[in-house]
């Protein structure tokens, strides 16, 4: 191979280390390793081939180190996990004996090949050895790089104005760096507020999120705006531009007689709050006591009939005005919760008979029902309850219908269990002789205190009765004659799977959780829910909290369903993130952006006509040899190094950094080489 | 004794996950963290588990790059083999007293080279293996521990003088005393993390006596690639198993055993373990004896489903008892909920307790930190403050609160920091505002 003597040549004084991780079996069970070793030590340029049982270990990494401390090791192959897992770890590594950290490059052999060529160690072996070649072909041509160092902006954007956008808020305000809060809705607190007592503390859900909700107000660095949503956003982590669109609330804070106001209004629309259960006027509030206190129009519902401006022509302004704000933020936190599951016409009785509500709306009854009187419900008297389990939940393909877009609900919602049980041991506390039939597959009182509910729930008598997935419980209209309208039929398997029939008044399903619809704001910020629709965090354990957007950081019911306590340590947990990121003031973007050769260019300008990005790539006068002519210049913060100037450049006079043509090239070469021996070989 | 002082803002207890976890966060932050940790490397439980669930990472991939960081962290004092002896109230602070035990190795000259491992005449059971395997007396834990550097386990040394022979630089010590160290602090976070239900805890299950009868974390060893055997062998004969066996909840839901409450985790690493077996053992039969399963987490249901898929059976019985046969194979007396409370024996070659999670540091006789009734430290603000103790400046995260598995562990490591930061802050800044609001919270939920 001259070519390859050539090089050597030209490049006498690179020296590079090739290392090649077992990775506790997941390489090393179908790669052979030591050959992969053996093979890449005979290559041109390879002073040491190395392997360990985990290079991303303490003692791996030290090995790297002492080699380019002691063998002067100035390049450094890692064949290994995927980069996005450990590049920045043995990044460090490198950095930390002394090399530039761009003088080393990645090769994945775990998820481009031993995870995938399962059956086949030979091949995998041998596309390992083409991938660790090509690895080596650009490393002989890695050029040092410097991180682009930018200021970060110390404000923080949230978004969502749940208890977990609350928290986050406040926990950042909390380490110096301002706040500002959008919330979609005229009111905050998200779904916590429409719950009454909550497990496992027992207390009045509203009370301990009033006195978040007061503390957030109060913060001086906070600033709140409600009935806003985000509609842009642009730039990069420690300095996107977002704006946000503000509507007008209508009504002003000073308006007195709320209630004349509230009767004068003659729509009546569904009370979101109450989940339908009840209606309310388009000019509103949420609840009594909700957060701001001022009352809301409804501009979805509101027919301008003016007769509330009637009632009180000062404090009302029936004309809908939106206001566009800027912020200038270094972090944005998702924080944009959940909606129950809504289940389909028909799934279990839904909407074909009205004695069969959700578990949100039950909670809702039991509060507008008061406590010191017969439970009710449509004029009747409430005797026998059927309560059904992971409705819209734990949905298995084949046996359960998939949802609108095609996929099938198949995750827990983690909270509905205990919720459910916390409910019927309420329910026994103030309706003493209703009797409870709780219909389960499994109960998963998983948390901490969260067991006792369960205890209680069977020392207050509720009858469990198990089902399993293939044959869930159906729902049925009484026969003539039977006194209560419905009946629920089952087998139940802690009776040795006997069909049994439940007669009841009402049925309570256990709804599951679903993400808010919240696909344009995802595009806004180009980030992704995974295959249960929640927004999908990058690693869970590695980087629980963050997208792959960098700067963009998740909290709360918005990432996967949660209870109040870990939607507020997962809130907390963000904090903490937002704070490692602006603390300093300082961020740090990889290098990989687009460099023009001034030599090169002619100042033609494809390159800015191609780059989709706003300031990223601008003609500029400069001056060359004492002659002022235009020529491309990129704006490193802007650019995300895409390459689409690359591609559009007549002149070649573009390069990605770490990424250029002559590096691709090298690759690609080595690769169709290694194919060919292998062929040769065959 | 020589006695250190070191000066810093956070000091955690305990160097497992939680711990690493929330003194990176701290440290990131600019803050200067002393970790604490009573083994000899940090790691914690973690590091000796095989793949975790739901991803099944390699769990060294994802332990021993934050163990590293721990240890490349400049923020960071990592003071390993020690052990926190008093904690005194310092205005809004504490001074704690701690003692670093001697390894009768000086860290500073030991190279981790383990030339003296590998002279030392005396094997011992490897407690980093659940004494499954074998290990020298004079040892580096295991092999990715931070830091690299030998122990000496004294007890079981006969003081034949190999290893100072054996070592190069000189760095074995028989004659070391335990050094004590001064630690001022704004603030302390416990991360103590849990121990699980020892394995003779239930008289129905064989008393600890039977060979064949292991714990989930011998099967986590048994399973790792780093573990003794490598290969899943059981214990009286070193057959590969035919019909493995689990039994949930052994240890957890147990009024008997005054353990009420549910651990979490197992459920999880039972269906993880018996993936992992299928793979390891393609022919074995895989039965789980449960009560309930507690799929709970992100991507945790459609784990067990898959489990379910590749053939795994799942059997609603509660297994009253383990006795043995002549062959030493395991018999359960299983009551079939299923089918209605029927009893049956099943004879399998293997049985796995399912163990469950228990306290492991009990703070109360160094400072009054309490407990609650399930003897994990008490956080009274459950819904709002989970990782507040019921001691201003001290906090509380993972499994020391109470089972949870790895990323939960890892969420309340984020919040305990974002807590301890925000209480530093408000020391450091004299500004009382922020720390009376935390301090409200926490003499709220006293009352409560
Ligand atoms: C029936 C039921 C009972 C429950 N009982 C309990 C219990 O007893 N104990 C317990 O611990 N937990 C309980 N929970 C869980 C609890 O409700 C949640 O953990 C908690 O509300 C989650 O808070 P969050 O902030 O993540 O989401 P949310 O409360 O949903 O808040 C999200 C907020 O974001 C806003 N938003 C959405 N999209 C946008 C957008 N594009 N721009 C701006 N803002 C937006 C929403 O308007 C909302 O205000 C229960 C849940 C249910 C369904
Ligand atoms: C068999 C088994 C399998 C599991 N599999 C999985 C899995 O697949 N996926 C998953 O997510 N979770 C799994 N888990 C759970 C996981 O082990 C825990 O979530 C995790 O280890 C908790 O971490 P921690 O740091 O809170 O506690 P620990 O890991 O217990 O760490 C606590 C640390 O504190 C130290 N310490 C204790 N007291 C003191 C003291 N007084 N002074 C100084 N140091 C002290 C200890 O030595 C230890 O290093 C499994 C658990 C078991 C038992
Ligand atoms: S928490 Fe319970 S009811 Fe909800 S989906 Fe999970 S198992 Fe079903
Ligand atoms: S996690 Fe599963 S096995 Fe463990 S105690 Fe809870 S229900 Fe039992």
């Amino acid at each position: 191979m001259p070519e390859k003597k050539d090089l050597q040549k030209d490049n006498e004084d690179i020296r590079i280390g090739v290392y090649t991780c077992y990775c506790g079996g997941n390489i090393s069970d179908i790669v052979d390793c030591e050959k992969v070793r053996e093979l890449t030590e005979t290559l041109p340029n390879v002073v040491v081939s190395r392997t360990d049982m985990s290079m991303c270990s303490d003692a791996g990494q030290a090995m790297i180190e002492e080699d380019i401390r002691k063998h002067g090791v100035n390049r450094v192959v890692i064949g290994a996990c995927a980069p996005s897992l450990h590049e920045q770890t043995f990044r460090g590594a490198v950095a930390r004996a002394g090399l530039n950290p761009f003088l080393y490059y990645h090769v994945g052999i775990r998820e481009q090949d031993s995870w995938v060529h399962h059956g086949n160690h030979e091949a995998a072996t041998e596309k390992a050895i083409v991938l660790m070649n090509s690895g080596l072909a650009k490393a002989r041509l890695l050029k040092p790089l410097k991180p682009i160092k930018l200021t970060a902006q110390k404000h923080a954007l949230v978004i969502g104005g749940g208890v977990a956008g609350l928290r986050s808020a406040w926990d950042i305000a909390n380490q110096d760096i301002k706040v500002t809060l959008v919330e979609k809705s005229p009111f905050l607190g998200g779904r916590m507020a429409q719950l009454e007592t909550v497990f496992p503390t027992n207390k009045p859900a509203r009370d301990s999120l009033h006195e978040l909700i007061e503390k957030v107000i109060d913060h001086p660095s906070i600033t709140i705006h409600t009935q806003a949503e985000v509609k842009s956003m642009s730039g990069y982590i420690g300095d996107f531009n977002i704006k946000i669109e503000q509507i007008s609330r209508g009504v002003s804070s000073e308006l007195a007689d709320q209630e004349a106001v509230i009767d004068s209004c003659p729509v009546e629309v569904s009370d979101e709050f109450n989940y339908g259960l009840k209606t309310r006027k388009a000019i509103y509030q949420a609840y009594p006591g909700n957060f701001p206190s001022t009352l809301a129009i409804d501009w979805e519902n509101c027919t301008l009939c003016g007769k509330c401006e009637k009632v009180n022509s000062s404090g009302i302004d029936l004309k809908k005005k939106s206001e566009i704000i800027d912020v200038n933020v270094g972090a944005v936190v998702v924080a944009t919760g959940f909606k129950p599951y809504e289940p389909r016409q028909g799934e279990y009785g839904y909407g074909d008979f009205k004695e069969v509500i959700t578990l949100p709306q039950m909670i809702r009854l039991l509060a507008l029902n008061g406590k010191d009187k017969a439970l009710m419900f449509k004029g009747r008297t409430v005797r026998n309850i059927g309560l059904i389990h992971c409705v819209g939940s734990r949905h298995v393909p084949g046996i359960h219908e998939p949802q609108e877009d095609g996929k099938v609900n198949d995750y827990c919602s983690r909270v509905c269990c205990t919720a459910t049980l916390h409910m019927t041991n309420d329910i026994r506390q103030h309706y003493p002789d209703v009797n409870m039939y709780d219909v389960y597959e499994d109960i998963r009182t998983y948390g901490r205190n969260h067991e006792e509910y369960y205890k209680q729930a069977s020392e207050n008598l509720v009858r469990f009765v198990r089902f399993q997935a293939a044959e869930g419980p159906q729902v049925f209209a009484s026969e003539n004659g039977n006194d209560q309208p419905l009946v629920i039929k089952t087998k139940d398997y802690l009776t040795a799977g006997l069909d049994i029939e439940i007669p009841v008044d009402l049925v309570v399903l256990s709804v599951g959780f679903m993400p808010n619809p919240i696909e344009e704001l995802t595009k806004i910020l180009k980030i992704n829910p995974g295959n249960d629709r929640f927004l999908q965090e990058v690693h869970p354990k590695l980087r629980p909290v963050e997208t792959a957007v960098s700067g963009i950081i998740l909290a709360g019911t918005a990432q996967g369903p949660m209870n109040i306590q870990e939607s507020v340590t997962a809130a907390s947990a963000a904090a903490s993130k937002v704070s490692v990121l602006l603390g300093q003031g300082q961020v740090e973007l990889e290098p990989f952006v687009a460099d023009v050769d001034h030599d090169k260019c002619n100042g033609s300008g494809e390159c800015v006509q191609v780059c989709p990005y706003e300031d990223a790539i601008s003609l500029e006068e400069v001056t060359i040899n004492g002659k002022v002519c235009k020529r491309a210049v990129v704006i490193p913060a802007n650019c995300v190094g895409c390459g689409s100037c690359v591609s559009a450049c007549p002149n070649r006079a573009i390069d990605i950094q770490g990424w250029t043509l002559g590096q691709y090239e090298s690759m690609v070469d080595a690769i169709a080489e290694g194919m060919l021996a292998l062929e040769v070989s065959a | 004794m020589a006695t250190n002082k070191i000066k810093v803002d956070a000091l955690v207890v305990g160097g497992g996950i939680s711990g690493m976890q929330t003194a990176l966060d701290l440290a990131d932050q600019g803050y200067q963290v002393a970790l604490v940790e009573k083994e000899a490397s940090i790691g914690g439980k973690m590091i000796a588990l095989s793949k975790v669930f739901p991803t099944l990472d390699c769990c060294s991939c994802i332990t021993t790059p934050k163990m590293s960081a721990v240890a490349h962290q400049e923020n960071i004092t990592l003071l390993t083999y020690c052990e926190v002896d008093h904690i005194k109230q310092n205005g809004k602070g504490f001074i704690v007293g701690a003692t670093n035990k001697p390894r009768y190795v000086d860290m500073d000259l030991c190279t981790g080279c383990r030339q003296c491992e590998y002279v030392c005449p005396v094997d011992l059971k490897n407690p980093f293996d659940n004494n499954l395997g074998a290990i020298r007396a004079i040892r580096v834990p295991f092999s990715t521990a931070v830091p690299q550097k030998v122990v000496l386990d004294i007890d079981n040394c006969i003081l034949c003088g190999k290893c100072q022979t054996a070592c190069a630089v000189d760095a074995i010590d028989f004659t070391q005393q335990p050094e004590e160290i001064m630690i001022e602090t704004d603030s302390i976070l416990l991360a103590t993390g849990f121990e699980v239900t020892p394995k003779d805890a239930k008289k129905e299950y064989g008393n600890g006596k039977l060979l064949n009868v292991i714990d989930g974390l011998d099967m986590e060893r048994l399973l790792a690639p780093t573990g003794p055997y490598g290969h899943v062998l059981r214990p009286s004969d070193g057959k590969e198993p035919d019909s493995i066996a689990y039994v949930q909840c052994a240890g957890s839901r147990d009024e008997t055993l005054g353990v009420e409450y549910c651990s979490r985790v197992c459920c999880m690493y039972a269906i993880k373990q018996a993936m992992l077996l299928s793979g390891a053992l393609p022919l074995a039969d895989i039965t789980i004896y449960y009560m309930d399963i507690r799929a709970f987490g992100k991507g945790y249901e459609q784990f067990y489903q898959n489990a379910k898929a590749m053939g795994i059976q799942f059997i609603k019985g509660k297994v009253a008892k383990i006795k043995e046969d002549e062959n030493q194979n395991p018999v359960f007396r299983v009551e079939m909920v299923d089918e209605g409370g029927s009893v049956v024996e099943h004879t399998h070659d293997l049985a796995v307790l399912s163990v469950g999670m228990l306290p492991s540091f009990d703070p109360t006789p160094i400072f009054n930190v309490p407990n609650d009734t399930d003897g994990f430290i008490m956080t009274p603000d459950q819904n709002f403050s989970a990782s507040l103790t019921m001691i201003p400046g001290i906090f509380a995260a993972g499994a020391a609160t109470g089972p949870m598995d790895i990323v939960d562990s890892i969420m309340t490591a984020g919040s305990a920091a974002s807590a301890a930061s925000a209480y530093i802050k408000s020391q450091q800044n004299g500004k009382e505002e922020s720390s009376s609001k935390i301090a409200d919270l926490q003499k709220e939920s006293q009352h409560a």
